[in-house]
C-alpha cells in the first residue's frame, strides 16, 4: 500500500521519501514512487457537466489527463488560481491531482508514523493512509489509489 | 490460402497454385503433429489426402471439392484460434467433416486403381499414417526435396502414430518456401501497435511545440529560416509517422471471395468479383471498423442487386453478375465504392415499403424527390425483402453500413439506375488521429466542432437578435423557409446561469447534421479550423457521453471535442423529422433548383454548385505555386489547379502578406481550387429560358433576383497544361 510500514530485514525505523503539498494551510504527502512527475502553475481546463472532483484537464507530454482536484474531493472551493499538479500513476493510466502548491520531498522515519485516528470522518477513512507526526504540525498521507478518478467516480455513484 | 482456393475454382489446372495450397496444409499437419494437437492433425491429414489427389490430376477441382475445402479450412481456423485462446484443441466434433473429405476423393477411385485401397482404409488411424504418405511421396517431389520425403514415409511406416517424424517433413518444406519470404522479412519489420500510438502521440506534441515555436519566432527574421525547417521536418514526421500505421485495403478485400462465392452458390446468382485498387491504405483501426459495412453492403448487392442467372438472361443482361469493389484515394478520405451491375433500386418499392412500416407518411413520401427516397434505405428497420432469409431481409444491413461508417466519420452515399445497378460509395477519412474541426467559444472556453458534421455556418449579429425565434423554451432559426432547431451550447453544459440569452453580443449557429438529425448549435464565437490531434478521455469523462476526446490547439490551450450525436440526443432533436419537412417545402418550391455558393470576384458575382464545394480556405498569397506559368495550390500534399478568372493572384510584391480565399470544389473525381475575393452567401438558384425559345440557357443561374454566372469547372479540365503538369505532378509527389 502506499506507506511501508516497519521493514522485515532492517530494524523498524526506516525512511520513507515523501511529496508534500499544501493546501490551504494544511500538509498532505504522496509516497514519491506514485509521483512521476511534477508540474508547476498550470492551469486546468475545466470540463461541464463533469463530477465534482473532477478540476479539469491537463495537457501532460501529448496526453491530455484527467485531473482530479484535491480541494474539490475535500470539499473545499475552488481557488481560482493557477495550481500545481502531480502526475501520478495508477492502474488505469496516469492522472493529475491538482493542489495549491507542492513543496519539498521529506525524508520521514516510519517511527513518526500514526494510523487514522478513529474519529475521523468515514468517509475520508478512505482517502487518508494516516499522518506522519512532524515538528509543528501533521502531514497527511494520501492513498494515491483512491485518488484516481474512475475509483472517486464509483464512490460517488 | 482462402485466397488460393476460391482462385483455384477459377483456374482448376494452375498446379502452382494448387502446390502452394497443399504446401500450407502439410505444413499445418506436420507441425500440429509434432506438438501433439491430434484433432488438428487428423483433419488437415484428411484435408491433404484430398489435396494430393488433386494435384496428381487425379481429381479435378469441382465446386464441391472446392467447398468441402473451404470447410477444412475454417475448421482448422477455428481450432487454431481455440488454441490461441485456451491452448487445448477443443471438443468440437470433425468426424462429419472428415467423412466428407473422404468421400470427396471417391471419384478418384474408378479412375485410377493404385489409390482404390485408400479410402477404405483410411478409417483406421494407423494405416492411414502409412497410405498417406504413400500416395505423396512421388508427388512432393516437385516441391520438396525427395530423399526429406522418403525418410519421412519410411519413419511414418515403422512408428505409425510417433510425433518425430513431422519435423522431418516440415523442415525441407520450409526451406523451400524460404527464399520467396527471405525479401520480405529484409525489409519489413513487425511493430508493436502501442508502439506506434506513442509515436503519433509524440509527434502530435511535436507539432503542438512547433506551433509554440513559429508564434514565438515570427518576429524574429533570423529565425525564420530555422523554424520554417522545423515546421517542413514536422510536417514530414507526421506523415511518415501516419503512414506506418495504413494497412492496404487488401486485408480486408481478401475476405470478400469467398464470402462472394458462398453467398451467391446459397442464393443460386452467378456472379463475378472485379477489385481495383487493393492496395490504397487506409488507417488499422478504420480499416477494422467498415469492415462490417463492406459485408453488410457485398451482402445486400447478392441477395437484392444481382439478379438470377435466368432473370437476367430474360432482361437481356449477361447471366454473370459483376460486383465491383474499388478502393481510391480522394484527398483526405478513401473512397471504398461496392457496384453491382443488377436490378437497381426499384424506388416505388422502396416507398411503398417505407409507408408500409411507418417510416414516412405518404403525404410527405408523394413529395419526396427521388433522391432523397433512395436515403429512405438507410433508415433503421427498412428492407424491400420479402422474406427474412439468413442473408438479408431483417432490415438491419443499410442501417449498420450508415452508423458504422458516421461513427468513423464518413459518409455514404447512393446511387441506383433501374435496371442497371446501385453504387454504394463509403467516403472514409484517412486517420481517425487527426480530424479536421472547427474551433468554436462558448462561455469562455474553446470546443471543437468536427467539420464532418458541420454542414453550414450562420452568424446572428446583435441587431438580428430577434432572428432567433421561440416556442415556449424551444428555440429555433428560419433557415431558407425551414425552421432549424437550435440548441444553446452553454446551456446544455450548464455553464450559463440566465435562461435567455444575452441579446447584446454576437451569435454564431452552427447547422450540424449528425446522423440525419439536423440543428444549430448556438456559440459564441467562431475561431480557425484546425486539424487537431484527437486524445483519448478518461473513463470517467467518457461517461459525460457529450465529449467524444479533447485536443490541444495550437495555442496550447485544451479542448474538449464536442460529439454532435450525443449533442442531437441530449437534447431531444429526433430523426431527419425537421430535414424532411424544410427539404420539402423548398423541394416543393421549385424542384429543379439547387443551392449556389455565391462568390465575388473581383467585383463580380460568381456562384458554383454547393454541392460540389467541398471547402473554403484562406491562405498567404505566397502558398499559390506556378507551375508552367500556371497557378496551382499544394494542399494537405495535393497539387490542385486553381482557376484565377478574377485575376486575383498577380497582386503586386509589396504585399507578401495579402491573403486570397480558395474554394475548393470537385470536378468529377479531381479537386479544382477558384481563387475569390468574397464569399457572399448560399443560394438557390433555378435555371433560365430565353425569351421566345424557351431554352434552358447555360451557365446561368437566377441568385437573389441577379442573374449570375456559374463557373464552369470543366474549364479548368479544358487547360491541358494544368491538368497535364497536375498529374505529373502528383505522380512525382508520389
Amino acid at each position: 500500500m502506499s506507506v511501508q510500514r516497519c521493514g522485515s530485514s532492517d530494524a523498524c525505523a526506516h525512511l520513507d521519501e515523501i511529496c508534500s503539498v499544501r493546501l490551504n494551510e494544511a500538509l498532505f504527502g504522496v509516497p514519491i514512487r506514485h509521483v512521476i512527475e511534477i508540474v508547476g502553475a498550470c492551469r486546468a481546463q475545466p470540463v461541464p457537466l463533469a463530477p465534482a472532483f473532477v478540476g479539469g484537464l491537463v495537457h501532460y507530454r501529448g496526453d491530455v489527463l484527467t485531473a482530479v482536484s484535491l480541494r474539490q474531493v475535500l470539499g473545499l472551493p475552488a481557488r481560482g488560481k493557477p495550481e500545481d499538479f502531480l502526475v501520478l500513476e495508477s492502474s488505469g493510466g496516469a492522472f493529475g491531482l491538482l493542489v495549491d502548491s507542492v513543496g519539498e520531498v521529506l525524508n520521514l522515519s516510519s517511527v513518526d508514523f500514526e494510523p487514522n485516528p478513529s474519529t475521523i470522518d468515514p468517509r475520508r477513512k478512505d482517502l487518508f493512509a494516516g499522518a506522519y507526526k512532524l515538528k509543528d504540525k501533521l502531514l497527511v498521507m494520501l492513498r494515491p489509489d483512491r485518488l484516481d478518478p474512475a475509483c472517486l467516480g464509483k464512490l460517488s455513484v | 490460402m482462402e485466397r488460393c482456393l476460391t482462385d483455384l475454382e477459377q483456374h482448376p489446372d494452375d498446379s502452382a497454385l494448387l502446390s502452394e495450397i497443399f504446401r500450407a496444409v502439410h505444413t499445418i499437419k506436420g507441425t500440429t503433429g509434432f506438438l501433439g494437437f491430434t484433432r488438428l492433425e487428423k483433419l488437415s491429414h484428411a484435408g491433404e489426402n484430398l489435396l494430393g489427389l488433386l494435384r496428381d490430376g487425379k481429381l479435378a477441382a469441382s465446386a464441391p471439392v472446392i467447398t468441402g475445402l473451404l470447410q477444412l479450412l475454417d475448421s482448422l481456423r477455428s481450432i487454431l484460434k481455440n488454441i490461441e485462446s485456451t491452448e487445448l484443441e477443443g471438443e468440437s466434433d470433425h468426424t462429419a467433416l472428415i467423412a466428407l473429405l473422404e468421400q470427396l476423393k471417391s471419384p478418384a477411385e474408378s479412375e485410377p486403381p493404385a489409390t482404390a485401397p485408400v479410402p477404405r482404409t483410411a478409417r483406421a488411424r494407423k494405416s492411414t499414417r502409412k497410405v498417406s504418405a504413400a500416395p505423396h511421396a512421388p508427388t512432393r517431389a516437385p516441391s520438396v526435396r525427395q530423399p526429406a520425403s522418403t525418410v519421412a514415409v519410411e519413419e511414418d511406416s515403422s512408428a505409425a502414430l510417433s510425433p518425430p517424424p513431422a519435423p522431418v517433413q516440415t523442415e525441407p518444406l520450409m526451406g523451400a518456401t524460404a527464399p520467396a519470404h527471405a525479401s520480405a522479412s529484409e525489409s519489413t519489420l513487425r511493430v508493436d501497435v502501442a508502439l506506434l500510438n506513442r509515436m503519433m502521440n509524440l509527434v502530435g506534441e511535436l507539432v503542438l511545440t512547433r506551433n509554440q515555436v513559429l508564434q514565438a519566432t515570427s518576429a524574429d527574421p533570423g529565425m525564420t529560416l530555422l523554424s520554417r525547417r522545423l515546421d517542413m521536418v514536422t510536417a514530414d514526421l507526421r506523415e511518415a509517422v501516419m503512414k506506418a500505421r495504413l494497412q492496404p485495403v487488401s486485408n480486408i478485400f481478401s475476405k470478400m471471395p469467398r464470402l462472394v462465392r458462398d453467398l451467391s452458390q446459397q442464393l443460386g446468382r452467378r456472379v463475378r468479383l472485379e477489385m481495383e485498387g487493393q492496395d490504397t491504405e487506409l488507417d488499422k483501426s478504420l480499416l477494422e471498423a467498415i469492415k462490417d459495412p463492406l459485408t453488410h453492403a457485398v451482402r445486400n448487392a447478392l441477395d437484392h442487386g444481382i439478379e438470377p442467372p435466368e432473370v437476367r438472361a430474360g432482361a437481356g443482361k449477361d447471366p454473370e453478375g459483376v460486383l465491383r469493389l474499388r478502393a481510391l484515394q480522394e484527398g483526405s478520405h478513401v473512397v471504398v465504392e461496392i457496384s453491382d451491375d443488377g436490378a437497381g433500386i426499384a424506388v416505388d418499392r422502396v416507398l411503398a415499403k417505407a409507408v408500409e412500416r411507418g417510416l414516412v407518411t405518404a403525404d410527405r413520401a408523394a413529395q419526396l424527390p427521388e433522391r432523397e427516397l433512395l436515403q429512405l434505405v438507410f433508415l433503421p428497420g427498412f428492407s424491400t425483402a420479402s422474406a427474412v432469409t439468413n442473408i438479408s431481409g431483417r432490415g438491419v444491413g443499410m442501417d449498420v453500413v450508415r452508423t458504422n461508417v458516421e461513427r468513423i466519420g464518413g459518409k455514404v452515399e447512393i446511387e441506383s439506375a433501374p435496371g442497371r445497378g446501385t453504387t454504394l460509395r463509403l467516403r472514409i477519412p484517412l486517420t481517425l488521429a487527426i480530424i479536421p474541426a472547427l474551433i468554436v467559444r462558448s462561455a469562455g472556453q474553446s470546443f471543437a466542432l468536427p467539420q464532418s458534421a458541420l454542414s453550414e455556418l450562420v452568424h446572428v449579429p446583435p441587431e438580428r437578435a430577434t432572428a432567433i425565434e421561440w416556442i415556449e423554451h424551444a428555440a429555433l432559426y428560419r433557415l431558407r423557409g425551414g425552421l432549424l432547431p437550435l440548441v444553446f451550447l452553454d446551456r446544455l453544459l450548464q455553464v450559463s446561469s440566465d435562461s435567455v440569452p444575452d441579446p447584446a453580443c454576437d451569435r454564431f449557429i452552427a447547422v450540424l447534421d449528425a446522423d440525419g438529425r439536423r440543428f444549430g448549435l448556438v456559440v459564441d464565437g467562431l475561431a480557425d479550423p484546425e486539424e487537431i490531434v484527437v486524445k483519448p478521455l478518461s473513463a470517467t469523462l467518457k461517461g459525460i457521453g457529450l465529449y467524444s476526446g479533447a485536443t490541444v490547439l495550437g495555442s496550447g490551450d485544451l479542448a474538449l471535442i464536442l460529439d454532435p450525436g450525443t449533442i442531437a440526443c441530449k437534447a431531444g432533436i429526433t430523426i431527419t423529422e425537421e430535414t424532411a419537412a424544410s427539404d420539402s417545402v423548398s423541394a416543393q418550391a421549385d424542384p429543379e433548383a439547387i443551392d449556389y455558393l455565391l462568390l465575388e470576384m473581383a467585383g463580380r458575382r460568381a456562384a458554383v454548385p454547393l454541392a460540389d464545394v467541398l471547402r473554403i480556405e484562406q491562405l498567404p498569397l505566397s502558398r499559390i505555386e506556378s507551375v508552367e506559368g500556371r497557378p496551382v495550390l499544394h494542399l494537405d500534399g495535393h497539387l490542385l489547379p486553381v482557376v484565377d478568372a478574377g485575376d486575383l493572384l498577380s497582386v503586386p510584391a509589396d504585399h507578401p502578406e495579402a491573403k486570397v480565399i480558395i474554394v475548393v470544389c470537385r470536378e468529377g473525381s479531381r479537386q479544382v481550387g477558384i481563387a475569390v475575393s468574397h464569399v457572399l452567401d448560399v443560394a438557390r438558384g433555378s435555371a433560365l429560358f430565353e425569351a421566345g425559345t424557351e431554352q434552358q440557357a447555360g451557365g446561368v443561374t437566377l441568385l437573389k433576383q441577379q442573374v449570375t454566372g456559374i463557373i464552369q469547372l470543366e474549364d479548368a479540365a479544358s487547360l491541358p497544361l494544368v491538368a497535364a503538369s497536375a498529374r505529373t505532378f502528383e505522380e512525382a509527389i508520389r
